[in-house]
């Protein structure tokens, strides 16, 4: 019975861990830029990854690589941010994204 | 006769523009899964549009939205979260505080905690992450104490009359202990019968009923694998399990094969998204008519 409960736990959880990719993604705005902050789990810094930055219709619109404290800056005149922007970071083994409204971006704007 | 076609169509344009208008003027209620939509839904009546934003077949859990859907959302009158971790898209936007109402916060300490998971990243060492168990509602005392966070959510913003909203809360917590009570009872003799998931759906309905099920990651709806049939027999010859429940209908073949290995199949959608015209309700309730019936045939 102890098997067959420790085979029924694997069987469940190495799904579990492919689908929970244990890493955040956090993005603020505000009238300039996107600041993108990613750190895994434990807290550590996400230091190798690309940050993608999508728009409305899921085009890439630039790639760029994130710091080694774990942020990466996408200035706003650098993009057309008029359908908002997906922001996506892929460490290769992880990876996770923060959606970004034109609201967001108009909210932050004015305060 | 012309006349009173006129008179006919301009009565009609009338009540269309004014129904065009009422749907326009009603507050709008997101959620994140159908078990939480026909809550709000028996709350509130027609005091409210309740939409559930995920497209059909789509699995809610793990739904990724866009960003016109984000601003759709946002811009809602009122969000209800189902909490447990429940649909992964709510911690990758910003929502508006004031509009967000999280229907399991009262309920957490009752919340299940899933298998530890390690693994390491880069230089990081190994590690372990815990999860929860996210099907909240299939225990339906836990159904009730969200559906009491949604009643209260809907007073304090006042988006129906308190009174209706009452007696509606009434009215569905009576259903739900109607269903628990029936439930208990036909699923005592399932007391000892060792029950596989294609999907780890049910922990807090095998914790409400007293059940032993084990937990696969299948496909839903889908035929299995030969590897995973494999697995599945030493599941199955280890645990001596004697009934399989999937989450949604797979090919005829499925069922073959699982019968193949001494196993009698049951479907059990656990209405995060809905199937066919069944409320919830109806749905849990014929899940527990199969599952009894599966031991008595």
């Amino acid at each position: 019975m102890i098997r067959a409960a420790a085979l029924a736990c694997v069987l469940a959880a190495v799904p579990l861990w492919a689908a929970a990719h244990q890493m955040i993604v956090f993005a603020s705005v505000d009238c300039e830029a996107v600041t993108v902050e990613a750190k895994f789990s434990n807290g550590n810094a996400v230091q190798q990854a690309d940050v993608r930055v999508l728009d409305g219709a899921n085009v890439l619109l630039t790639t760029v690589p994130i710091e080694q404290d774990g942020t990466a800056t996408v200035q706003l005149d650098s993009v057309d941010h008029s359908t908002g922007l997906v922001i996506e970071v892929d460490t290769g083994s992880h990876d996770n994204y923060w959606i970004v409204t034109p609201e967001d971006i108009a909210k932050n704007c004015q305060s | 006769m012309i006349r009173l076609l006129k008179l006919n169509v301009a009565v009609g344009l009338l009540l269309l523009s004014a129904g065009a208008s009422l749907a326009q003027d009603r507050p709008r209620i997101v959620t994140v899964n159908y078990a939480l939509q026909y809550f709000a839904e028996r709350l509130v009546g027609e005091a409210a549009e309740v939409e559930f934003p995920v497209p059909q077949g789509v699995d809610p859990s793990f739904w990724r939205p866009s960003i016109a859907d984000i601003s759709e959302i946002q811009s809602a009158d009122l969000i209800l979260l189902n909490g447990a971790g429940f649909a992964t898209w709510v911690d990758r936007v910003t929502l508006p505080r004031s509009k967000t109402v999280n229907t399991s916060a009262a309920i957490e300490d009752q919340f299940i905690v899933t298998e530890s998971i390690t693994h390491s990243h880069g230089d990081g060492g190994e590690h372990s992450h815990e999860g929860l168990a996210t099907y909240t509602w299939l225990d339906p005392t836990l159904a009730m104490a969200q559906a009491d966070a949604i009643a209260s959510a809907l007073t304090s913003r006042q988006i129906a009359p308190v009174e209706d909203i009452e007696t509606q809360l009434e009215a569905l917590r009576a259903d739900l202990t109607v269903l628990d009570t029936e439930a208990k009872a036909a699923l005592a003799t399932l007391q000892g019968v060792a029950i596989i998931a294609t999907h780890p759906r049910y922990q807090y309905y095998a914790r409400r009923y007293d059940l032993t099920v084990s937990s696969l990651e299948w496909e839903a709806g889908a035929i299995p694998t030969e590897a995973q049939l494999a697995n599945l027999e030493v599941l199955v010859r280890d645990t001596e399990a004697q009934i399989i429940v999937w989450e949604a209908e797979p090919p005829i073949e499925a069922f073959e094969a699982t019968a193949a290995l001494g196993l009698r199949n049951v479907v059990f959608p656990p209405f995060a998204n809905a199937v066919g015209d069944k409320n919830p309700l109806q749905t849990f309730s014929d899940a527990v008519s199969a599952l009894s019936n599966a031991m008595a045939n």
